[in-house]
């Protein structure tokens, strides 16, 4: 099964939030609501050794997604292609999953009055075309492609560094897919935001 | 994270209704009581549908709630199912004392019933272990949701019997079940509120008072003095009713203050 993700360069990412505002263009996300969001991390560390950077945040993809395990009807579920997607039709809006998300990426649409996140833009994904947020980066910090194709964006991104130079949020047996690059050249990796 | 009170009355009622028939449960091999039996059991199916109704309103979108069975997984099923079977089986061990059915009949049931009542107060406390979650991912957790309903079961049957004016043997015995009731509040509600960090944190106060105090020494106490003193049951068992369901309660809130997942990244409240 493919691992369709996020990849973010954040050595790249200048903190514009583009990718935000894509987002809530693409998918008309209302005020207030995200499906991605770019969270300021830090400035911590010792001066002069100080890191501060820009953590562009959406769904992680997660291998072992404990969303998918606690909702009770299946709106929360693994497609053929591997992505963990919401189908709202099914969303009895009880939030285990929302409790159940280790990194509080999921969030309430109160006009629907169901939990959502981010689709990976499967709408513009199906015909060819790149998640909205990738295709509005200004700097090209953002990729996404399926890990497990050496011929994605992802993983040709990624074989450009040192496994040590890559990183994901804290795992806490969820196994997220996304992957940020972020060389010690600047900064600190911090795994928990 | 905000208390969720429609599951925390779930939680609390069901959980009381589902120990109000264990000790139904454990009479039908005792055979103590004369008339308990029947009203504690509707009783208990009238706790149990409260607490069902309860979840419900906690819901954004009950409509499509019965989704679940084309789902069945861990957690909120698991609830569901355990708190189905549950109430037919105290409906139809109701039909069976009033049919005056055969003791061994109503004792297989009775078993059934008990069986299930330990599952689906367990269950409720077990669908809140989550990795995301690290106040709540302890089994002392489920284990603590389990004594809490306890004392508040054993503690309505205590009540029962007092108004319908049982034996002093039944009205002793059920002192003595409500004893036990408090020391499994009191005992894994400690463990819960130690594991989680609950007991020493800035709600210590509110949870060594509301329930290590009202929700387990209390109900221990009037149990003792029931089982000592059966003419003075029902101010002690009304006591230690007040007591079990104030400790009851103050748990799932306070384990909803306590929840706070690994990160919040886009910092949405639940």
């Amino acid at each position: 099964m493919a691992r369709n993700c996020i990849v973010v360069n954040v050595d790249r990412c200048t903190g514009c939030y583009s990718c935000e505002i894509t987002c809530k263009m693409e998918n008309g996300i209302a005020l207030g609501e995200h499906w991605n969001k770019v969270v300021m991390v830090g400035p911590f560390g010792e001066y002069p050794d100080m890191t501060r950077y820009a953590l562009p945040t959406m769904c992680q993809q997660c291998e072992d997604a404990p969303c998918v395990h606690v909702c009770p009807t299946g709106a929360s579920y693994r497609d053929e292609e591997g992505k963990v997607l919401i189908d709202r039709e099914k969303c009895i809006g009880c939030k285990y999953c929302m409790m159940a998300c280790p990194y509080g990426v999921r969030d309430w649409n109160a006009a629907s009055k169901t939990v959502e996140k981010c689709t990976l833009c499967g709408h513009l994904t199906a015909q060819g075309e790149l998640p909205a947020c990738v295709k509005s980066c200004s700097t090209g910090a953002r990729f996404y492609g399926d890990l497990d194709d050496p011929d994605s964006d992802v993983s040709k991104e990624l074989a450009k560094y040192d496994p040590a130079d890559i990183h994901t949020l804290e795992d806490v047996g969820n196994h997220p897919s996304t992957k940020y690059i972020m060389t010690s050249m600047h900064g600190e990796w911090k795994e928990r935001v | 994270m905000e208390i969720q009170w429609s599951l925390v009355s779930f939680t609390a009622l069901a959980g009381a209704g589902a120990w109000l028939f264990f000790c139904v449960g454990v009479d039908a091999f005792v055979q103590r009581t004369n008339k308990a039996a029947f009203p504690a059991s509707l009783l208990a199916v009238v706790l149990l549908a409260l607490g069902g109704l309860c979840s419900v309103t906690h819901l954004s979108h009950p409509d499509r709630m019965l989704g679940a069975l084309a789902h069945p997984a861990p957690g909120i099923f698991l609830e569901a199912l355990l708190l189905g079977l549950l109430a037919v089986v105290a409906i139809v061990f109701a039909v069976l004392v009033k049919r005056q059915a055969g003791a061994g009949v109503r004792k297989a049931l009775a078993l059934v019933g008990m069986v299930l009542a330990l599952a689906f107060t367990f269950s409720c406390g077990s669908s809140y272990l989550m990795a995301s979650q690290a106040a709540w991912n302890t089994p002392t957790l489920p284990l603590a949701y389990l004594g809490t309903a306890a004392a508040s079961g054993t503690a309505v049957w205590a009540v029962l019997t007092a108004v319908l004016k049982e034996d002093v043997a039944a009205v002793r015995l059920s002192g003595w079940e409500v004893l036990v009731g408090g020391a499994a509040a009191l005992v894994l509600s400690a463990a819960y509120g130690f594991v989680s960090g609950m007991a020493v944190g800035e709600q210590a106060l509110l949870f060594w008072a509301a329930v290590a105090v009202c929700g387990g020494a209390l109900p221990m106490v009037c149990g003792w003095v029931m089982a000592k003193h059966p003419d003075k049951g029902l101010a002690y068992a009304v006591v230690a009713l007040v007591g079990a369901l104030v400790g009851s309660v103050a748990l799932r809130a306070l384990m909803w203050l306590a929840g706070s997942a690994l990160m919040s990244l886009f910092g949405v409240s639940i």
